[in-house]
């Protein structure tokens, strides 16, 4: 029998290094990079070819998302309906999305029919047709939608935010309007295929169990000549027009609630302190018992959730704090918000708090971890941002395990200056100030 | 292939493990056999009303969550009618808290007065919330009683009506307890990168001490067949009209079973399935259709909604519903269909294991049912399905005595 003492939590160990399944990398014959992540037990693979091809790259707005959505609604030699067939009688599922910086597909397929799935995706990235019936129902149905997202305060708010860290003209400041939508032509979206979907701004990750016959695939379909044509613009990033003004407010005056953001720029992930003011982004709001939830939600009631988090771009990060809240409440619940990076400014945080922020991160961190496609994202997100390596990860966890109350202060009162930060609220005009 | 290793403590206490080493983090996840089916008709939702109760603090150890976010673990729970199912990840080197946790919960817990307040209250919340304020919430509390007149998956696991979560009672909370939580009456499956020998060892440790406890074998009382077709109309403020059909089907022990399921996914698994094809993309009938089956451990149900355009009515989409069913009784399903519908079967299966966590969760649920190594030989069971079979299943099933329908009127049409 085990003599055990069930009051005790069992030691607690907080690993140096993380052991992890690292991706292997080589340059395909055409030049792309290839990333492949062997891992997991089942014969499966997830394939992403990823492109630099974000919105920040399109003429027109709704460029990149338009292209990369209508991609698969008909080729050269396959329609729509035919596309869909085959990848379901093959048992894979396929998916697409655009962002700022880059344009995604990705295919998961079983490695028995590999070949076939590839041979489909091989059409859909190098000969679309973008059919104009199909490209009439992705006006319509975009058009629609995007008029019920703008009847959210969230979506005004969020729109406001990007605007007021990126002034309007700017590429990751600007948002399209619903009729934005109409003005879509199948010519604009043949242009921005062929600039943007071509080998030469192709990175593929290839994850799941792969050896040497799924990897020569890969070859076969995307690796051997260069496709597209590889014009190689480089596109400069515009500078950024700092706005005076800090306070944005868009009326919606039948809403219940109102949606606030409030943040800024931020370093990139290579800068020093990064690592540091992700310590500092947990303490307020990036987990559940951070300090925005115990304040607004636990203890005042005004939302069901608030955070805050630091999200990456190409060329930058961006620290926000979001939240929706009873209309009612929204000037308490800023005095709130204020007051909490205020204490982070002005207080040293207890070594408490601070050893399960510690241990949370930490977790999460090896989260990141877990399972093939887990270990391929976060694959990706090194090199799509700023062509970090797995030292990145090293020296995370160094930070956080040697990082003090008083650094966190510091980093508290470079960042978080109430005079640096944006704020957006939209919701009924009555609660403003 | 999963590769599976089991082993059984003294006290009942049912184990299997999985190695997978390409994940720094274990995933714990344990099972009790213990859901809303077991619960006293005028005592319904205590099952899951119960889950949150685990929460409240267990007979050493007065919080549950504080000590293991302190080792980077995260956890979660879930009940439906069969059973209840408590899962951690946590890395590796911490495993050790997650035993620590479970085991005494499994002891016994403190038995709030304060935990049952708070709780019930939270979950009369949740029954507002996702039920009853909510468009289209109530549907599964009128279908259920529509199709099961005795068996007690006549009741969703929130429970028949709030009011049984407000009656719940400190000495009920006791009762079930000890009723139904107890190491012959739970399975523990962990994945990740374990060795078994050091999962016998952590279990004796914290488990081995718990005594078992005697467990009534349930006996449920068997539905008795549907001679008449049923059903039920409802208005509520909600912004289409939809149409629900529920048949009755077999257990997931019958040889039936791997058939119905494919029959679901010819009917609507992806965008060439056929009712998305020929009632959504060509007659432009539905805005969206669906066809499922509940997939539970007793005998359940065949489903198929969907949400009918404005100027569609009733009678015409019910007619091109019941025609789709008629054609798959009628003409022998041809073999590229055949293939692609366990083709895609094979591969929803093996992505629904690629994550360790999923893992854990799926050899309980196969243990639960006998045997956790034959996760590995379900996809050779749907591989073996013929095209006169899915005839024989479909005819068995699209009945229209064994049907019952819901139509669920928009109001102000």
């Amino acid at each position: 029998m085990h003599n055990i003492n069930r009051k005790i939590q069992p030691t607690r160990h907080i690993p140096d290094k993380i052991k992890i399944i690292k991706a292997n990398s080589c340059i395909l014959p055409n030049g792309i990079q290839l990333f492949s992540v062997n891992a997991g037990t089942e014969d499966i693979c997830r394939i992403d070819l990823d492109f630099h091809a974000g919105s920040r790259y399109q003429n027109k707005l709704l460029e990149s998302r338009a292209t990369m959505a209508m991609l698969s609604e008909g080729t050269q030699n396959l329609t729509s309906h035919q596309i869909a067939e085959k990848f379901d009688f093959y048992g894979s599922f396929y998916e697409h999305s655009s962002d700022r910086d880059f344009g995604k597909v990705s295919i998961f397929s079983l490695n028995k029919y590999l070949d076939q799935s590839l041979e489909i995706l091989e059409q859909i990235i190098k000969t679309p047709t973008f059919p104009e019936k199909e490209m009439e129902t992705f006006r319509i149905k975009g058009k629609q939608s995007l008029l019920v997202e703008l009847e959210k305060v969230t979506t005004l708010a969020r729109q406001e935010f990007f605007k007021g860290l990126f002034g309007a003209t700017h590429p990751y400041g600007v948002s399209a309007s619903p009729n934005d939508f109409m003005n879509l032509f199948r010519a604009d979206l043949s242009d921005f295929h062929q600039k943007h979907l071509n080998s030469s701004q192709c990175t593929i990750v290839l994850a799941g169990k792969i050896g040497k016959h799924e990897l020569n695939l890969i070859e076969k379909y995307f690796g051997k000549k260069g496709w597209g044509n590889a014009t190689l613009d480089n596109i400069e990033f515009p500078q950024i027009a700092i706005s005076e003004e800090r306070k944005f407010y868009t009326p919606k005056e039948d809403a219940l609630q109102s949606a606030i953001r409030i943040g800024r720029h931020v370093v990139n992930r290579k800068h020093p302190d990064y690592c540091g003011l992700i310590i500092l982004n947990t303490i307020l709001g990036g987990y559940f018992g951070s300090r925005l939830m115990k304040n607004i939600r636990e203890d005042k009631g005004y939302t069901y959730g608030i955070s805050s988090s630091i999200l990456s771009l190409k060329e930058l990060c961006i620290f926000v704090i979001g939240t929706e809240v009873g209309a009612e409440h929204t000037l308490p619940a800023l005095k709130e918000i204020y007051h909490e990076i205020d204490r982070l400014r002005n207080e040293l945080v207890s070594e408490e708090e601070l050893d399960l922020v510690r241990n949370y991160l930490l977790g999460e961190l090896l989260r990141t971890f877990d399972g093939p496609f887990a270990i391929a994202d976060s694959i990706t997100s090194l090199y799509e941002y700023n062509d970090l390596d797995y030292s990145f990860f090293d020296k995370t966890i160094e930070v956080i395990k040697t990082i003090t109350p008083n650094q966190i202060m510091n980093l508290a009162n470079t960042y978080l200056r109430n005079n640096d930060l944006i704020e957006c609220v939209a919701g009924p005009i009555s609660n403003q100030n | 292939m999963i590769e599976v290793e089991k082993f059984c403590l003294e006290n009942g206490l049912r184990v299997v493990v999985h190695n997978d080493m390409s994940t720094p983090v274990v995933s714990f996840n344990l099972l009790y056999d213990v859901g809303s089916k077991d619960e006293d008709p005028n005592k319904t939702g205590f099952a899951h009303l119960f889950e949150h109760l685990m929460f409240g603090g267990s007979v050493n150890i007065p919080v549950f969550d504080t000590p293991l976010e302190r080792t980077g673990g995260e956890n979660n729970a879930f009940t439906n009618n069969d059973f209840t199912n408590y899962y951690i990840t946590i890395p590796k080197e911490n495993l050790e808290t997650a035993f620590w946790l479970e085991s005494d919960r499994m002891l016994s817990l403190a038995f709030s007065k304060k935990s049952l307040d708070v709780q019930r209250n939270v979950v009369v919340e949740e029954f507002n919330q996702r039920y009853l304020n909510q468009p289209y919430g109530d549907v599964w509390l009128l279908l259920r009683p529509l199709a099961y007149r005795v068996h007690p998956y006549q009741w969703p696991t929130i429970g028949k009506e709030p009011d049984h979560i407000r009656n719940a009672t400190l000495a009920d909370v006791k009762e079930f307890f000890f009723k139904h939580y107890a190491p012959n009456n739970a399975i523990l499956s962990i994945a990740g990168p374990v060795t078994t020998k050091e999962i016998i060892e952590l279990s004796s440790k914290w488990f081995g001490g718990i005594e078992s406890r005697p467990i009534i074998k349930r006996k449920l009382p068997k539905e008795p067949t549907q001679t008449e077709s049923r059903s039920l109309e409802v208005e509520r403020d909600v912004p289409f009209d939809s149409i629900y059909k529920v048949y009755h089907m077999c257990n997931r022990k019958n040889d039936d079973f791997q058939a119905t399921d494919l029959i679901s996914d010819i009917l609507s698994n992806g965008k060439s399935s056929r009712l998305y094809q020929k009632l959504v993309r060509e007659s432009n009938l539905f805005s969206d259709i669906n066809a499922y089956i509940t997939g539970d451990i007793e005998d359940g149900l065949f489903v198929i909604t969907g949400r009918i355009y404005k100027n569609v009515s009733f009678k015409t989409a019910e007619s091109a519903i019941n025609e789709e069913l008629e054609l798959i009784k009628s003409n022998s399903i041809k073999e590229y269909e055949l293939e692609k519908v366990k083709n895609k079967f094979e591969s929803n299966f093996k992505f629904g294991e690629a994550n360790p966590l999923d893992k854990a969760m799926n050899l309980a649920f196969y243990e639960l049912q006998g045997d956790a190594k034959d996760v590995n030989l379900e996809i050779e069971g749907y591989r073996k399905v013929t095209s006169d079979k899915v005839k024989e299943v479909a005819t068995k099933i699209f009945r229209k005595e064994n049907c019952s329908t819901l139509y669920y009127k928009a109001k102000n049409k």
